[in-house]
């Protein structure tokens, strides 16, 4: 019989589908992409845990879990073809390319070819490698947030493998690998960089970006030059580490020549020192550059979206007059606004630097620090409105990395806004211990207290070394504290050795303070006095709180020191267990998140959660739009025979369904079959829902319980045996895909009901109706707010309500199903009734207590 | 006190790596080798108080380097931990004695509560 069935179907739609082309081979389909994303989320998660930090685990771990995921996700892609008939091909296009990226990190021989200059605009998903973590985040402030930024362009890691191939580098690059770089092998590298040549195509793709850079902003523009390193700004930010050349003109010349100048930063003392701590092999490290319009600054300054690990809900912006570089550098007390985040940002509390410096811009001849006019020192960079509103970019930008960032901002001569950098920001975790503090240092004379700003929390002892020269770095002995007027970053070439920083001026934002706080180094800025307070060589115990409080004790007190770093802040700093990390970017993260987006396509699919995301959705609308075809096809198929499941219903309503397998109890053969036939999970549920007693909503027939509504039966909703055969269910044991149609509106239902919650969902979309359309959209303001209640993602528009909720238990499913069985019975001629707004608002409260009358 | 000692061989840097950091973290000492040659060549001149070896490595594989503990230093306990769970290999190694046998990824707190049990800190 089913087979008849079924061919019978095949003739009557006749499109050929290939492997899929059956109902049932296609809800198998389905079914199969379910599984198969379950599977991958199954080892995405599984891998997420064992390279956490928790394991000891081995690349051929990494390699053989990926493999498990890429072959679940690739078979739940074929599947999903098979469903929609290869109607997305884009998503094997990214998964190929996510599987590239992937097995570049795991160390396999696939590359891509990429190109050697890229604009800004054109910098896309998977290029983070290729342009430098720098380049790459503030490119997709602009591409993705549309925020402020200056015109630029990218010079890629690619373009750094032909500059050193070019120039003979090669050998020389390895070479440093092993430990014999000493000093005067990285200053013949850095001099063989800074005399070297360019390749043809690299010269020709940097004049091309030039001129189109010089047709936009004149032939006067300059450029900042800097450095964007492959993992710059990504877990660690290298702050101030390479060289930024400003103001240089939009020449071939003048801009490879900085391109050099920058480049060859990679072999300088503090940089190397850098990159050891990182674990990485010297030399290893490629570096893109990006070349960025110089913003003509009347401030600038540097936003932190969260004060503090005990401020989460205040971001800060510090603000010096002209470039930033007077805050990055700490070399000024800058402005300090503290503002309340929120939906509308407010100014929490303001504090007005000395600002005795600043630095300015001499156009070509380059920058000058200059003494601030003494008029001008007092004022604020800031005015109210232009903190707010950098407060909220920096919430959008803080929002769409679902992470705090710490970002550089420029304000020009026309009071233009740019933004000029993001990057993760690391905020610690309040320290709850520590009360037994005060009684551990009794009797311990107290050098400093409560002076400065603490921007890496610990506490540590050691002999104080003060610092005049930064000639004198390397003379500093194994353990010091040191000491120092003002901060710098390249401080970092001491910091293995470095217990702490103390400084009399700087800022929490600046370079240094970034570098401080990655490698966990207690340090506390402008405390004001502690070169004049404290002694060279005295030995002293820092205590940095997390709420500011700063004591410097003379003396070692043991009692206070802890092992103050922990164990996940020092994994990050092996490269190894950094690299294989990071292949869960492009597996984990989750970017389409709200399906009724426009955003929703798949060129949108970045990672292989999203992929299962778009397949998950995309089947289950294309089982639905097909379901919908088969069944009205159904009607006029069945139209004259009787071979299809006619279910009877104690309430005026008749429908057919089609049993893909354990849908309905025992084998009616055709013949009529009840409520309790119905053995299929969500069909069921919703059945029970528009039988309860009270919901069928009937003009002129009291409601008084199941016997009067068995009568009803008779009284079917659209007279005419054609009609009435658009009411269709496909049901399995744990599927249906209803179709209803009652007067002028229809109902679709859509629902998957197991005991894997994962796979779980209910898809329902409500049409139409026969009053005036304000009273339809009332009708669909109701449904809204009852579905709403129920958790169902929403969207409506007009008379059209679509709804969709996934993930939750059987039990859930089911019950939520009932409800919208009620909603379904009661809601079936109520358009007409709804007279105004407020009656909307009463009928769906009181519907939602159990209260099913339809007038007030 | 003196801190508890503790070697690890493992062909794989990073897990030299995540173990050193790991331990080092829990106060004890730490030496890490990338194969049971350098292994055995630093055990003539040091005992270890525990030892944590990969199995399966080029050259000296972890059983030879179980077995020459054993030999050397009959009281050290060793740990092994091994990407290709193999029951005949694991029953081997537990004839000779092993301490523990971990397949990996395996878990740090599981392995130091291992380290401790060796050590009788348990």
């Amino acid at each position: 019989m089913r087979k008849t069935f079924f061919r019978g179907l095949k003739e009557v739609f006749g499109r050929d589908r290939g492997a899929a082309s059956g109902l049932t081979s296609r809800f198998q389909a389905f079914q199969a992409v379910l599984d198969g994303n379950n599977r991958t989320l199954e080892a995405m998660t599984e891998m997420g845990e064992k390279l956490g930090g928790g394991y000891l685990f081995d690349v051929n771990y990494t390699r053989g879990a990926y493999v498990t995921l890429f072959s679940a996700i690739s078979g739940s892609l074929r599947q999903f073809n098979l469903l929609t008939d290869d109607r997305y091909p884009q998503l094997a296009e990214i998964l190929a390319r996510i599987d590239t990226l992937v097995q570049r990190m795991l160390g396999g021989s696939a590359s891509l070819s990429s190109p050697l200059v890229v604009s800004y605009p054109e910098i896309i998903w998977d290029q983070a490698e290729e342009v430098g973590g720098k380049n790459y985040h503030l490119a997709e402030l602009a591409n993705a947030l549309h925020l402020p930024i200056p015109e630029a362009f990218a010079i890629t890691t690619t373009a750094f493998t032909a500059f050193v191939r070019h120039n003979g580098l090669e050998a020389r690059l390895a070479g440093l690998a092993g430990a014999g770089a000493d000093g005067n092998a990285l200053a013949e590298l850095r001099r063989a960089i800074l005399a070297g040549g360019f390749p043809e195509d690299f010269s020709a793709a940097l004049a091309a970006a030039l001129e189109s850079m010089r047709a936009r902003l004149g032939r006067d523009a300059t450029l900042a030059v800097r450095s964007s390193a492959e993992e710059e700004d990504g877990d660690f930010s290298f702050a101030g580490q390479f060289e930024t050349v400003l103001n240089v003109p939009c020449t071939a010349e003048a801009v490879q020549e900085a391109y050099k100048e920058v480049v060859a930063s990679l072999f300088q003392a503090g940089s190397v020192s850098y990159q050891r701590q990182l674990g990485y092999d010297l030399g290893k490290l490629r570096m893109a550059v990006g070349c960025v319009a110089m913003v003509e600054a009347k401030a600038s300054g540097v936003i932190y979206t969260v004060a503090s690990g005990r401020e989460r809900d205040r971001m800060s912006i510090s603000a010096a007059w002209g470039l930033g570089k007077a805050v990055v550098d700490g070399m000024t007390d800058a402005d300090l606004y503290t503002v309340a985040k929120g939906e509308t940002p407010r100014l929490f509390s303001r504090r007005i630097g000395a600002k005795e410096q600043m630095v300015v811009n001499l156009g070509v001849s380059g920058i000058a620090t200059v003494e601030t006019p003494a008029a001008q020192r007092p004022l604020p960079c800031l005015d109210e409105t232009e903190v707010i509103e950098l407060a909220r970019q920096a919430q959008i930008i803080e929002a769409y990395f679902k992470a705090p960032q710490d970002i550089e901002w420029a304000i020009d001569t026309n009071n233009r806004c740019y933004l000029l950098q993001a990057r993760a920001l690391r905020v610690e975790e309040p320290d709850e211990t520590g009360s037994n503090a005060q009684a551990q240092a009794t009797g311990y004379p107290v050098l400093l207290r409560d002076q400065g700003i603490v921007v890496q929390r610990g506490t540590i002892a050691g002999k104080v070394f003060i610092l005049h020269h930064l000639d004198e770095l390397e003379k500093i002995p194994k353990g010091s504290i040191l000491v120092a007027r003002h901060d710098s970053p390249h401080f970092v070439q001491a910091i293995p050795i470095l217990n702490a920083i103390i400084t009399d001026i700087g800022v929490p934002t600046s370079h240094m303070a970034s570098i401080c706080r990655e490698f966990s180094i207690p340090t506390v800025v402008n405390t004001g006095s502690a070169t004049s307070v404290l002694r060279h060589g005295q030995a002293v115990t820092l205590q940095a709180g997390e709420g500011g409080e700063v004591v410097v004790y003379e003396g070692i007190i043991q009692g206070l020191l802890r092992e103050e770093r922990q164990t996940a802040a020092k994994l990050r700093e092996l490269y190894e267990f950094r690299r294989q990390k990071y292949i869960m970017r492009y597996i984990a993260p989750l970017n389409l998140v709200n399906s009724l987006e426009q955003e929703f396509t798949p060129e949108k699919c970045k990672t292989v959660h999203d992929l299962i995301r778009f397949m998950h959705e995309k089947a289950v609308q294309t089982l639905v739009a097909d379901a919908e075809g088969q069944g009205r096809g159904l009607s006029r198929f069945f139209g004259t025979k009787t071979a299809l499941h006619r279910l009877s219903l104690p309430i005026s309503v008749q429908m057919l369904v089609i049993d893909l397998g354990g849908g309905l109890r025992g084998n009616p053969g055709g013949k009529t079959t009840g409520f309790d036939e119905v053995a299929s999970v969500p069909l069921r549920a919703v059945l029970a829902g528009m039988l309860a007693p009270g919901v069928w909503q009937n003009e002129g027939v009291p409601l008084r319980g199941a016997d009067l509504l068995s009568g009803m039966t008779r009284a079917a909703d659209v007279p005419g045996g054609a009609a009435s055969m658009e009411n269709v269910a496909l049901a399995s044991s744990e599927y249906v895909n209803m179709s209803l149609r009652f007067g002028y509106h229809f109902n679709m239902l859509d629902c998957y009901c197991s005991d894997t919650p994962r796979n779980n969902h209910i898809y329902f979309r409500f049409v139409g109706g026969a009053a005036a359309i304000t009273n339809r959209s009332r009708r669909i303001q109701l449904m809204a707010q009852v579905l709403a209640e129920q958790g169902f993602a929403l969207k409506a528009k007009g008379d059209l309500l679509v709804g969709r909720l996934s993930g939750l238990s059987r039990q859930e499913i089911e019950g939520i199903l009932e409800q919208l069985g009620r909603l379904i019975g009661f809601t079936r001629q109520l358009d007409a009734r709804l007279d105004s707004d407020e009656m909307v608002t009463i009928l769906a409260r009181r519907f939602l207590q159990g209260d099913y009358r339809s007038s007030l | 006190m003196a801190k508890h000692s503790i070697m690890v061989i493992d062909d794989e840097k990073i897990v030299g790596d995540m173990a050193k950091l790991s331990f080092e973290q829990d106060g004890y000492e730490v030496e890490t080798f990338l194969n049971g040659e350098s292994a055995l060549e630093r055990l003539k001149e040091r005992r270890f108080d525990v030892v944590v070896t990969d199995l399966k490595m080029k050259g000296v594989d972890g059983l030879e380097v179980l077995r020459s503990i054993k030999k050397l230093y009959p009281g050290v306990k060793v740990i092994m931990i091994t990407a290709f769970a193999n029951l005949d290999v694991a029953i081997e190694a537990l004839r000779d004695d092993v301490h523990d046998f971990f397949p990996k990824p395996v878990k740090i707190k599981e392995l130091k509560a291992s380290v401790k049990r060796a050590l009788g800190e348990e």
